[in-house]
């Protein structure tokens, strides 16, 4: 590993991505710390799913560093190995495995030996069974454990899926607009569930929703076209000038 | 007239000697050999009938210098053995045992013609009669019979065929015969024991200049006591004709190269529209070609029942045609099959692949199993010589035709509204749905498209290949290998796909073998797809991935 | 839950069981001519389906559960049959035309005069099913390998599957690879010191494939209701969401490719002494499009319906061929329309529709029979 080592957990460092010339990431820079919640804003087209891109290995950034943890330097991993390393993602529209059980998605979710022939002889243990009942209960599906994914509703999909990412036990969890597409109450909901698992890991947001964001009560960020714009408290960020003219409007 | 167009033909195509017998053979006039008017002409005929070798070469010659017409016909008896002589007389045995008189070749009177016995030669005779032949038609004003008679010259390596040989080079204005003559005129000189080093060394370099395979052979095979300063001119000139021709047979290789390029980006080209509008893969594609292909036999069928007379245009005809039917299969297979599978391009695979079958034994039902004749039109038949390269028409043909289409079709995608359409579905499917573009319309139109220049590939692949119902299933997967090669959503990636494919296996094939040649491409093909998993020019962005 | 043995696998291990007594029993105690008594032809040609039943069981596992359409799977089949085909031909021995003591007689009619290096060690029986294994895993594996890995997926890969197979069939139909070429292995003599044609022998290897094909279920069974089977159903349906739980797709895809290659293998291994031959045309892209419509129709994802389609498409192809020849090809064609138009579930998936709404249990919809409904 020759990556330096940094105290945060999460360090992204000058990150550029260019698509065709494009530049979605330009000379990005962010520092999560350990049991940190951020709130990521910005119009769309950002970079914001971009970076969550580099952080988990699907875009390969031009230059720049991205380091987890340390010492783990994640431009050079691929994205199943990074997901072992301890971070999760949850995807903007929400994917399940739908011809899978409720249960089933949280088994898969579980973190366990990953190699292919420890899952062909592992068992279903009685430690495994009180985690997976325990998840179920904390995204509120216990009732419906047996049901095949495909027929939950979206809201009730995207709290799969947030199960599922728990029964990862990442150590940073990023989460791509969780609220959308959901009522006034489960984005409530969402908010006290995100603001629940932030005390024991470091969790990434990035939302639209200005109420949800305030909801979370933490440091927000503010990317525009590929850099951060702004960074501190909502207050802060939504007084700043260049923030209003780009993002919120006024 | 006939008999001179029979003369030429079989010259060609049977021997001399038949040729002289259909020509001899029907005359029948009486005469005799007569001394009583002596000339050269006539002591050179007394000669020959001495049965001595020496005469014979000297009547040779001399028959030779006497340039009298009949001179070429008792030579060439000569050459064949049936020229006979006895009682002072000279005949030639006709076809039937008929014997003529050799003079006037007039029969003879069956007494007369019992008596005779043939002039027997040596290899020494032989040689004459070979050079006495070889110069006496290398003036000849038809081109073909001078190409012969420097051949029976360097075949004979006579010196006495030198004076006419120079003569006939000094006015020869056609390239062709003046190489075989400067072949010809080396081979004597270097086979000559009396030419002096100098003339040697101008031979050997002459032909170091033709630098062709005779050359080559001729250089290998110096007469024996060649000088070392000849053995070596001879080696080096021997060395820079190989490299000559290797290059030749390089840049041959490359157009045969091109031209498979073409037969598969004419076959690929089709199936890159549908794969990248539609991202399915049309097994009946090669069905369509094939389906082409026999429209052209249909055409040619009813010109040759009904108007002959439009049998070189059999192929314009078939081109509007084969495109109309093909598309129109294609329009009917999207309308009603693969439409229903939009979004499952694995299903949309297999269930191609069974409308291959089914089109497949329709048409095996149809018109038989066996592979039908389609003609090639007067105008694509024949070659173009091109230094050591040797061009067939019809494979020009078939590249020009290829590139054409394919120029056709890079400006029907970029300057029509179907083409811009097609490009956006392309693209971003919903992105283009949301705007307004009917997709579905799209697609049927654009999968008419693809089976249609599948058709006019087929109308083009049916003058080189066999027409049968498997023609398609030939094609397909070398074209599936041009398109996941060269990436789709991009018409010249398919133009480099075809070229390179057909271009690698042909350099290949001398090399490792047909067969082998294939495997090893299939192999690099299987190994480059993992570097590039979409291919050589494939599209980017978020649209491409999903 | 999932159970090894469920009431599918129940029924298929029953089903098998009886027609490994039932069919030699017709053939051997029922009186000729009475309406029980099967002929002595038909025996390998049962034995022959089960075989391809076998086929299409490992073409199900790679595309109804990981979803890989592989259009190569005859050329694992043909492998193995090879691989078999060599063990029975050095078991002529000196009974061949040549009378050679070693060499087959297509090495002695092309002048060679020593066995390739490949060929040794094929007269020892467990070293020719060592490789009836190892041979189509092998290639399974190196091919996986490259094809996974840089994520070569759909249509893409099917493609690539089928020029795999068919640059095979362009190498074993030339003479100097070796395996006989144009005419491939045949006239075999014995298998392990039984002749191939006794009545016996044949009954012997009709219910040993009877015996491969059942044990091929369970492992497949054992297989797709393992954690690994549920990854591999999910890498099915969200490919990039199971990397970002942290699996390794391309091992999974590997470990279930090579697997069912290897079945396969074994599959053509057991096909070559009941039909006597084995020829590069087995390799023909066609032939693994074939084994692909029986999974089809007989349902993907089901296991049991890849035996049933396996069954039922080969049965209707010799009575076709028999009967009305020259529809063979439409009927199989018009198959592979109507089945992904029409029953893209197969007989199963149908079945299981219809017997759902009769019974209209809601909690059926859970579990094994689930998996079922791919797309
Ligand atoms: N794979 C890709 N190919 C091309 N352009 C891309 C790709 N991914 C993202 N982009 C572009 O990069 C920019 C940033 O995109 P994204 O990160 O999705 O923005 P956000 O999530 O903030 O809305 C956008 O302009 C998008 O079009
Ligand atoms: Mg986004």
């Amino acid at each position: 590993m020759s990556a330096p080592t940094t105290p945060t957990l999460l360090y992204l460092d000058n990150v550029t991505v260019t698509f065709d010339g494009f530049r979605a990431l330009n000379a990005l820079s962010l520092a999560i710390d350990h049991h940190e919640m951020r709130a990521i804003i910005g119009p769309n087209g950002a970079g914001k799913t971009t970076m969550m891109d580099v952080i988990t290995g699907k875009a390969k950034p031009d230059d720049g560093q991205a380091v987890f943890d340390g010492s783990h330097d994640l431009t050079a991993l691929d994205e199943a190995t990074i997901a072992e390393l301890g971070i999760g993602r949850k995807f903007q529209t929400p994917t399940v495995f739908e011809h899978h059980t409720v249960e089933d998605n949280i088994l898969l979710a579980l973190k366990a030996d990953r190699r292919p022939f420890s899952a062909l002889l592992s068992r279903r243990d009685k430690v495994e069974r009180e985690r997976i009942d325990a998840l179920l209960e904390r995204v509120r599906l216990n009732r419906h454990r047996h049901r095949l994914a495909a027929e939950l509703s979206h809201g009730q999909k995207q709290w799969l899926e947030i199960g599922m990412l728990l029964a990862q036990e990442p150590k940073l969890l990023l989460v791509d607009e969780p609220a959308a597409g959901m009522t006034d109450q489960e984005t409530a909901d969402t908010a006290d569930l995100l603001r629940d698992i932030a005390k024991t890991r470091a969790v990434v947001v990035v939302e639209h929703d200005m109420t949800f964001v305030r909801d979370l009560g933490v440091k927000v960020t503010c990317l525009h076209e590929g850099s951060v714009l702004a960074e501190g408290p909502l207050d802060v960020v939504s007084a700043n000038e260049r923030v209003i003219e780009v993002y919120l409007g006024r | 007239m006939a008999a001179l167009i029979l003369n030429f033909w079989a010259h060609r195509m049977i021997s001399f000697r038949n040729a002289l017998r259909a020509l001899l053979g029907p005359l029948v006039v009486v005469g005799a050999l007569s001394s009583a008017h002596a000339g050269p002409y006539d002591d050179a005929l007394i000669k020959l009938t001495t049965d001595n070798y020496a005469d014979t070469d000297a009547g040779v010659a001399a028959l030779v210098e006497s340039g009298n017409p009949r001179a070429e016909a008792i030579i060439e008896a000569l050459r064949a053995g049936t020229l006979l002589y006895g009682d002072g007389k000279l005949a030639i045995r006709g076809p039937a045992g008929v014997a003529v008189d050799a003079t006037t070749a007039t029969p003879l009177v069956a007494s007369d013609a019992g008596s005779l016995k043939p002039v027997r030669v040596n290899n020494r005779v032989r040689r004459a009669v070979e050079a006495a032949l070889g110069s006496m038609t290398l003036l000849s004003p038809d081109q073909r019979r001078r190409l012969d008679a420097a051949a029976a010259v360097l075949r004979s390596r006579d010196a006495a065929a030198l004076p006419s040989l120079d003569k006939a080079l000094a006015q020869e204005k056609v390239e062709r015969v003046k190489i075989a003559m400067l072949e010809a005129r080396a081979a004597i000189i270097l086979n000559q024991p009396d030419s002096s080093p100098g003339d040697r060394l101008a031979a050997v370099a002459t032909l170091g200049n033709l630098g062709n395979q005779n050359a080559l052979a001729l250089l290998a095979n110096l007469p024996a006591g060649a000088s070392p300063e000849l053995t070596a001119a001879a080696r080096q000139a021997s060395e820079t004709i190989a490299a000559n021709l290797a290059l030749w047979n390089a840049a041959q290789n490359v157009w045969y190269g091109i031209s498979l390029g073409s037969v598969l980006l004419l076959a690929a080209i089709g199936l890159a529209i549908t794969f990248g509008t539609m991202g399915v893969i049309n097994m009946a594609h090669g069905e369509m070609v094939m389906i082409g292909a026999y429209t052209t036999f249909m055409v040619q069928e009813v010109i040759r029942n009904h108007a002959p007379g439009l049998f070189g245009a059999s192929l314009f005809i078939a081109l509007p045609l084969a495109f109309l039917i093909a598309g129109a299969i294609g329009i009917a297979i999207e309308r009603l099959v693969i439409r229903f599978l939009y979004g499952r391009p694995l299903e949309t695979l297999l269930a191609t692949w069974g409308l291959s079958l089914i089109l497949q034994q329709g048409v095996r039902t149809m018109f038989g199993p066996s592979n039908r004749e389609v003609g090639t039109p007067e105008w694509m038949s024949g070659a173009l010589q091109l230094g050591g390269l040797s061009l067939t028409y019809n494979r020009i043909a078939i590249v020009i035709f290829a590139f054409a289409v394919f120029a056709t079709l890079l400006l029907v995608l970029r300057y029509t509204s179907l083409g811009l359409y097609m490009r956006a579905v392309t693209q971003n499917r919903r992105m283009a749905g949301s705007v307004g573009i009917r997709t579905s319309r799209i697609d049927a139109l654009a999968f008419g498209l693809g089976s249609g220049v599948a058709g006019i590939a087929g109308v083009a692949l049916s003058q080189i290949d066999n027409v049968s119902p498997n023609l398609g299933q030939s094609y397909i997967i070398d074209s599936f290998m041009v398109v996941v090669f060269g990436g789709v959503g991009n018409l010249w990636g398919t133009l480099v796909g075809a070229m390179t494919l057909g271009v690698a296996n042909k350099l290949l094939e001398p090399f490792a073998g047909a067969v082998l040649g294939k495997i090893l491409l299939l192999v690099a093909i299987i190994l480059f797809i993992q570097r590039r998993p979409r291919g050589l020019f494939a599209l980017k962005g978020r649209a491409a991935e999903a | 839950m999932s159970t090894i043995i469920n009431r599918q696998a129940v029924v298929v291990l029953v089903l098998l069981a009886l027609a490994a007594i039932v069919i030699p029993a017709m053939n051997l105690a029922a009186a000729p001519g009475s309406v029980f008594h099967l002929s002595d032809h038909l025996v390998p040609l049962f034995g022959k389906y089960l075989c391809f039943a076998l086929l299409a069981l490992s073409v199900d596992l790679v595309w109804g559960f990981c979803g890989i359409l592989s259009l190569g799977h005859g050329a694992f089949f043909a492998l193995g049959g090879y691989a078999m085909g060599m063990y029975l031909m050095r078991q002529v021995g000196s009974r061949g035309v040549y009378a050679d003591p070693v060499l087959p007689d297509f090495m002695v009619f092309l002048n060679w005069k020593e066995l390739p290096w490949f060929w040794e060690g094929f007269n020892h029986f467990p070293y020719a099913l060592l490789m009836i294994l190892a041979v189509p895993g092998a290639l399974a594996f190196v091919f996986g390998w490259f094809a996974f890995r840089s994520r070569v997926t759909g249509v893409y890969l099917s493609i690539m599957t089928q020029a795999m197979t068919f640059a095979l069939m362009l190498a074993f139909f030339r003479n100097d690879m070796g395996f006989g070429g144009n005419n491939g292995l045949t006239d075999f003599k014995d298998i392990l010191g039984f002749s191939v044609q006794a009545k016996s022998t044949r009954i012997a290897l009709f219910v040993l494939s009877v015996a491969a094909l059942a044990a091929g279920y369970v492992l497949c069974r054992w297989v797709v209701s393992s954690k690994l089977g549920k990854v591999v159903v999910a890498i099915r349906d969200a490919e990039s969401r199971t990397r970002f739980l942290g699996y390794h797709v391309e091992q999974y895809k590997l470990v279930v490719f090579t697997l069912s290659a290897m079945l396969a293998g074994v599959a053509g291994a057991l096909y070559v002494p009941q039909v006597g031959i084995i020829n590069p045309g087995e390799f023909a892209p066609a032939n693994s499009i074939e084994a692909v419509i029986w999974v089809a129709v007989g349902g993907r994802g089901t296991l049991a319906g890849a035996i049933l389609g396996a069954l039922v498409v080969n049965a209707g192809k010799t009575w076709f061929t028999g009967a009305v020849p020259e529809y063979w090809l439409f009927a199989l064609g018009g198959l592979f329309v109507l089945v992904t138009l029409f029953m893209p579930t197969g007989i199963l998936g149908a079945a299981d529709k219809v017997w759902k709404r009769l019974r209209s249990r809601p909690e059926d919809t859970r579990g094994e029979l689930a998996s079922q409904a791919a797309e």
